[in-house]
């Protein structure tokens, strides 16, 4: 059944099932006249190019795909990230799978207890707003459920490494593009391709980037958080 | 010679970058390109034969004419190893 949903700020027609349904719930808004985004139902292309995963797993990647890239004819996107919120402020930590994104920003939680949450889990959509970055909880948060219907001005975006100590570093240049061009989705067409690039670079210009090495210790949390947070307009 | 379609040229954080829209090439990285390679770059996206690129930048850039063939010609070659080229 198509049903309606307020996602980063875009009224969104979808009609989904099980995890898909479940996580959009806390999205819900009432039927509306003019719709921004129109999810296709379309899952078993996925299933076609991933047979051992579930139905259900296959909507919510085919549904979560069909989102993003829609998004960027509203100035936004997605980067490969586990966004935290502190202070009104979110932080974004972008690493390939298995680095450990959320393993850094749960120590975030334990290290600061209220003051923090977690926006969206894997897969915050960023939109430029006003000039400025916002970024948002959406349904689609990789194999969590962490994900909150709100939204935070971006602080600061840091590529995520392992390390023995912790150490964070503003980086710029090739290293910032490379590595947020890696973990973001890259469209097949051109002018999205384009008008992708335009914001990417804003972001750049506008937001701090950083290169963070770090440990699992609650200090790998106050080393990023006191830099970031201090570089923050 | 002509660069294939599916190339977008975008100046970024300082630097000028090169990626693909073009599913056959399979290029999921990212290019950087210095200053003369950027050059060489937009002249080839309307297309110029090599002639044309060396006069390019002997007058953009401080170089002889030995310089601006060899950078050229290295420039060249490498995009056609990596089948750029049309």
């Amino acid at each position: 059944m198509k049903k309606y949903y307020k996602i980063a700020g875009l009224t969104v027609e979808m009609d989904s099932f099980g995890k898909t349904a479940e996580q959009a719930e806390a999205y819900a808004a009432p039927p509306q006249d003019e719709t921004d985004i129109v999810i296709s139902s379309d899952w078993q292309a996925m299933k076609e190019k991933a047979p051992h995963l579930s139905d259900e797993d296959c909507q919510y990647l085919a549904s979560g795909g069909s989102f993003y890239l829609q998004l960027i004819n509203f100035d936004g996107f997605l980067i490969h990230s586990s966004a935290v919120v502190m202070d009104g402020k979110a932080y974004l930590f972008t690493a390939p799978c298995g680095t450990g994104k959320s393993t850094h920003t749960s120590l975030w939680l334990k290290e600061f207890g209220d003051r923090a949450f977690i926006l969206n889990d894997d897969k915050p959509a960023l939109r430029l707003t006003d000039g400025r970055f916002l970024v948002y909880g959406t349904p689609w948060s990789g194999k969590t459920a962490q994900n909150v219907n709100t939204c935070a001005p971006l602080g600061g975006v840091c590529l995520l490494n392992r390390g023995e100590k912790n150490e964070i570093r503003r980086i710029s240049g090739t290293k910032a593009v490379f590595g947020i061009l890696s973990q973001t989705v890259r469209p097949k067409n051109k002018e999205y391709m384009e008008k992708l690039l335009s914001l990417l670079g804003k972001l750049m210009d506008d937001v701090p980037i950083w290169e963070l090495y770090c440990n699992m210790e609650p200090e790998a949390a106050r080393v990023s958080y006191n830099a970031m947070s201090q570089a923050v307009k | 010679m002509k660069l294939k379609s599916g190339f977008i040229l975008k100046e970024m954080a300082g630097e000028c970058i090169v990626v693909s829209v073009d599913a056959a090439l399979d290029l999921n990285g990212v290019i950087t390109l210095n200053e003369t390679a950027k050059t060489i770059w937009s002249c080839l996206e309307k297309g110029a034969e090599r002639e044309e690129l060396i006069k390019e930048l002997l007058s953009e850039y401080e170089v002889d004419g030995t310089e601006a063939s060899r950078a050229v010609d290295a420039f060249v070659s490498k995009l056609k190893e990596l089948d750029f080229l049309e």
